[in-house]
């Protein structure tokens, strides 16, 4: 036991100036997300997805962007039991960043919308004042934010959305050669 | 209070409202879509699409909310003598922070504001060949019509923040932290019902061909080379958004100007000084 709280103790400060995030919050869950973005689906299923080389090619070609995961978060909407449509969760990896979205693809591949799940920055915008700091840990969905006690609202240079509209691209693709042919 | 976040505007727009106002988060989010649909530099159906394309001379058919943007725009380049001009596209172009739309020759663009006519509510006519960037001034605008649109719904305090670009409307205070040129994060701020804004480029510059290219155009067309974060805190935020492109150009053509439109200058600390 006490081995192991030494070894917590001394990991922390590094874990603090590197991993932890400066700012961060959750906007929706995957289940909000879809009723958001396919408002007219009765329901959503779990659609496994398992893309082969040739298709994780494909996708790289149309898209112009690597596909990193052969195994995309997919759902199919359903009415009266046929596809009305996908929503797909994904993940971007930015220099500061780590963001998860979903968008929502009509089953004839058009974009219904993108809803940003969460936000998470790693590094480069650390916050320095500790009463800051405090406010950032252990935000989740279910938290009723008060106002004043809010997730901090940040000024400054204008951030860039290019990532996820890359990821966009990379998940219409995804729809073109694995999707669009589900019935 | 709920939160909600779409990518828009090529930045993230985030509107946060009371519990129980969802609802009208949706006519939020489409008053910021509508000025990108608009306003965009990039999209071929833009209003700014249709004057590039458009002979020089002829009137253009706009949409209102394009002719209120570039009124504005107009008052701020007579107000800071032409330091702020929404024809700098060319310069952007040039320096690769715009991509060259289809068809032009950023080389021939050369009209200033000055060649831009406000015809009616509806039309424009711009007298030579300009690319406009509404960059500077666009975002502030979308933020300022996703407030009136929550207001419209009865919605009585709440935020939009478009980038780091955000107005915040009821009677509580928001606390709001100031990001520097470097990312870090030394100071914050507690505001109510007024906007802010900020601007750097620490991180969005590079040397080519012997100078320093930004994507923010100040004296003489020169790129302006910040040292540190400029916030500008003002009644609404298109005043805000433009007010920093002026003020990081121009401090004291800025401070004279923010005096007449209630607004405030806060510049970055100085490195060495302590926090």
């Amino acid at each position: 036991m006490a081995r192991i709280d030494w070894i917590s103790l001394l990991s922390l400060p590094a874990l603090m100036a590197t991993t932890s995030p400066a700012f961060s919050a959750d906007y929706l869950t995957v289940a909000d997300a879809q009723r958001i973005l396919l408002p007219q689906a009765q329901s959503f299923a779990a659609y496994p997805v398992t893309l082969n080389p040739a298709q994780m090619a494909q996708i790289r070609a149309i898209s112009g962007v690597a596909q990193r995961t052969a195994q995309p978060r997919v759902w199919r909407a359903l009415v009266a039991g046929r596809t009305a449509g996908w929503v797909i969760v994904d993940e971007v990896v930015g220099k500061h960043e780590f963001i998860t979205y979903a968008t929502g693809i009509t089953a004839d591949g058009h974009v219904t919308g993108v809803e940003i799940l969460s936000y998470r920055e790693t590094k480069g915008g650390q916050v320095r004042d500790p009463r800051w700091r405090g406010l950032f840990r252990g935000k989740t969905v279910k938290d009723k934010f008060k106002l004043n006690q809010d997730i901090p609202n940040i000024s400054g240079a204008t951030l860039s959305c290019r990532n996820i509209t890359d990821g966009v691209k990379r998940l219409l693709a995804i729809h073109a050669v694995a999707l669009a042919q589900v019935g | 209070m709920l939160s909600r976040c779409r990518p828009l505007l090529g930045t993230f727009v985030e509107i946060t409202v009371p519990d129980g106002a969802e609802i009208a988060i949706a006519a939020a989010f489409a008053a910021v879509s509508h000025v990108q649909e608009r306003m965009s530099f990039h999209e071929e159906t833009s209003d700014l699409a249709a004057m590039r394309r458009a002979p020089p001379g002829d009137k253009v058919a706009v949409s209102a909310e394009t002719v209120a943007v570039l009124s504005a725009a107009l008052a701020f380049y007579r107000q800071s003598d032409g330091l702020f001009d929404i024809t700098i596209g060319s310069d952007l172009v040039r320096d690769g922070f715009l991509p060259r739309p289809p068809g032009s020759l950023p080389g021939r663009c050369r009209g200033t504001s000055a060649d831009i006519e406000i015809v009616d509510e509806l039309h424009v006519r711009c007298h030579a060949p300009m690319l406009i960037d509404l960059g500077g001034i666009a975002k502030g605008y979308a933020v300022d019509q996703a407030v009136r649109a929550l207001q419209a719904q009865g919605v009585i305090a709440g935020l939009v923040n478009a980038g780091g670009d955000m107005r915040m409307f009821g009677h509580e205070e928001w606390p709001i932290m100031l990001r520097d040129g470097d990312g870090r994060m030394r100071e914050h701020l507690s505001l109510a019902n007024c906007a802010i804004a900020s601007s750097a480029n620490l991180r969005d510059r590079r040397w080519r061909l012997g100078r320093w290219r930004t994507p923010h155009i100040g004296v003489n067309r020169a790129p302006v080379v910040a040292r540190g974060r400029t916030t500008i805190v003002a009644p609404d935020c298109m005043t805000a958004d433009a007010m920093t492109k002026i003020a990081m150009a121009d401090r004291a053509l800025a401070y004279a100007l923010l005096a007449s439109l209630s607004g405030q200058l806060f510049s970055e600390r100085q490195r060495g000084a302590q926090h």
